[in-house]
């Protein structure tokens, strides 16, 4: 408690400075992870390290659907699935292995129209939102979601049953971002900027909007905000969030992609860093997509044995967090992190008034 | 020449006429009540105006010249029309402060993108409305509040809120669904005074739905009744208050006269 009171304090009084300290300090105190990671433990870590930044960038973006507009989407996943093998099909060589696709586009072509591609996509995704709310929202998002899914999965041009192979990786002149530490930096990149631009739609006007529309879309629309246009906004930069994590997933080493990637059972899992990191709270998002991706590594190979037969028993373990959470913690750990600021907030100005009336006395 | 005019208004859920062509106009600059039974149709009347339902085939509505009939509520909003809700409808887990910011939302003057490509200028403008905003909440009495969320106010608080939130959308015109409703005989008289005040300053013109008579009555320049959803009586307080039709309407049609007077007067 007193740490987190200090370091809270220490970024306060940084941004107090210059606006973008905070960021750059903890992007600085981000670079040396690979290195730690490999000293400490091993390199198959980083690669840990790579997923949970892509999933910080998904779990992030379904935090603006979800979060801050309120709209239950359970199609996030097939986003990511677009978004991968987009870019995966652009920039593969044409003539590939197993009838697959491919482009032979630049790499930093192939992203930004995968980015595109996939904006494009949430927008269709959002369109039901229009009319639908909640359950069957979450009914009509999980159809297109797994419907992408079983699309690619049946396609021998999107890799079909095998998957795309030998996806290029990204370069800067000669430098080639093909092993786990380099591309790190590109995927802990993408994960700050992406949170950083979080905020700063969550503090404007846009933002604002969302949350209106989340609290009570009647009032929203009389207060002069268009719902159909905002909804459909926070579908898209989902989307965009989406996209960028699936696109880097396709060139991440070992440049392999897979429909199995993109099951119900990935979406239930970044369903889960967001409801445990607490609906509408940035940070917790990211806190719950680290914790689970670590979660997720480490229960990958649980198994216990019945009658001597194994059963893997994750999902188990998963879907049962799921329902304690929602049952015992339902804010998540941002709801737990908006009450201690909340508090620290109220002390500080307690402590204001007391100054006041101590000097004016 | 009227702010806001309705011809031949109207509204039918199913088989029920909840508004029967009702026509009305509002001068600027009055406070116009809008009384009437239980189910006589005054909150339709509202959701009508502000876009929330859809009137029937046949109705026209304009409001500062501009014709709102079937436009989205966000479009009305836009022309300066706000509205506060019975229920409120706060936006219960927003702070005081962004509850208003979002009223402001009309007025925003950049893109939904703008987070993306301008921030500094998203930054300047929130300065500037922020600071805006907290003058009217310092002037509804809730700036010592502005950074509790909404749902964490008490009853007259919130019913403060929802007024300084409707306030800030910058409004020509201004319609208060039951202020009063829940508050103490003197909370009520005090959040007319603010109305009042708030009218004076902004130049609003204002459109009033209130049970308590006494209220409607002391504040209303001009008072239009309600009954299953026909217009049945217009005119001033002292012309409403002693028409036989209206009298009928509330009371029934054997209630004497001196009981009359008395709920009228209580």
């Amino acid at each position: 408690m007193i740490f987190l009171t200090t370091v809270a304090s220490f970024f306060e009084g940084l941004g107090k400075r210059h606006r973008l300290l905070p960021w750059l300090l903890a992007y600085v105190a981000l670079l040396p992870l690979p290195f730690i990671l490999t000293a400490l433990f091993s390199e198959y870590l980083i690669d840990l390290a790579n997923r949970a930044c892509l999933f910080i960038l998904l779990a992030v973006g379904l935090n603006i659907v979800k979060g801050f507009c309120g709209q239950v989407t359970v199609g996030h996943i097939g986003l990511y699935a677009i978004g991968a093998v987009t870019s995966g099909v652009l920039a593969l060589e044409p003539g590939g292995f197993g009838g697959a696709l491919g482009f032979g586009l630049p790499v930093w072509v192939a992203i930004p129209i995968a980015v595109l591609v996939t904006a494009f996509a949430g927008l269709i995704v959002g369109l039901p939102s229009v009319r639908l709310e909640g359950a069957y929202l979450a009914l009509a998002t999980l159809g297109l979601g797994e419907s992408v899914r079983i699309f690619i999965a049946v396609t021998p041009a999107l890799g079909s049953s095998t998957g795309l192979m030998m996806i290029p990786s990204p370069s800067i002149g000669s430098f080639v971002f093909d092993d786990f530490t380099s591309y790190y930096y590109l995927v802990m990149t993408a994960a700050v900027i992406g949170i950083y631009f979080s905020f700063a739609i969550l503090k404007s006007a846009t933002g604002r909007a969302f949350q209106a529309i989340r609290e009570d879309t009647i009032a929203a629309s009389v207060n002069g905000i268009n719902v159909v246009k905002y909804k459909l906004l926070a579908f898209v930069l989902s989307a965009i969030y989406a996209g960028l994590a699936g696109a880097l997933f396709a060139h991440m080493p070992p440049g392999y992609l897979h429909h199995n990637n993109f099951t119900i059972i990935e979406m239930v899992t970044l369903l889960l860093m967001v409801v445990l990191g607490g609906i509408g709270n940035v940070w917790g998002g990211v806190l719950g997509a680290i914790v689970v991706t670590i979660a997720y590594d480490q229960t990958k190979d649980l198994v216990i044995y019945f009658m001597d037969r194994p059963i893997i028993i994750q999902p188990i373990v998963f879907g049962l967090s799921m329902v304690f959470l929602v049952l015992f913690m339902p804010r998540g750990i941002g709801g737990w992190l908006e009450g201690f600021q909340r508090n620290r907030r109220f002390v500080r100005r307690s402590e204001e008034k007391l100054d006041g009336a101590a000097r004016n006395s | 020449m009227a702010l806001l005019e309705t011809r031949n208004l109207s509204k039918s859920f199913g088989g029920l006429q909840a508004i029967d062509s009702v026509s009305l106009k509002i001068e600027p600059n009055t406070v116009h009540g809008l009384i009437g039974p239980n189910g006589s149709g005054k909150s339709t009347f509202f959701n009508l105006l502000t876009g929330v339902y859809q009137p029937d085939p046949g109705s026209h509505i304009e409001f500062n010249n501009v014709n709102i009939t079937n436009k989205p509520a966000h479009f009305i909003a836009e022309q300066g029309l706000a509205r506060t809700f019975q229920l409120l409808r706060l936006y219960g887990e927003l702070s005081v402060l962004d509850n208003v910011l979002v009223g402001f939302h009309p007025h925003t003057n950049y893109s939904p993108l703008a987070p993306f490509f301008n921030g500094a200028e998203v930054r300047r403008q929130d300065k500037i409305v922020k600071d805006e905003m907290f003058e009217l909440l310092e002037f509804i009495g809730l700036a010592d509040h502005a950074e509790i969320p909404a749902a964490e106010l008490s009853g007259g608080q919130r019913r403060l809120l929802a007024l300084g939130r409707a306030i800030a959308m910058r409004p020509k015109m201004l319609l208060l669904d039951e202020p009063g409703a829940g508050l103490s005989p003197v909370n009520v008289d005090n959040l007319m005074a603010t109305i009042m005040t708030l009218k004076e300053r902004y130049n609003l013109t204002i459109v009033v739905v209130e049970h308590i008579l006494k209220v409607v009555m002391s504040t209303c320049d001009t008072i239009s009744v309600l009954d299953h959803g026909q217009k049945i009586s217009e005119g001033t307080p002292e012309f409403v208050k002693n028409d036989p039709a209206v009298i009928e309407a509330y009371l029934g049609r054997e209630m004497a006269d001196e009981d009359i007077r008395a709920a009228m007067d209580a």
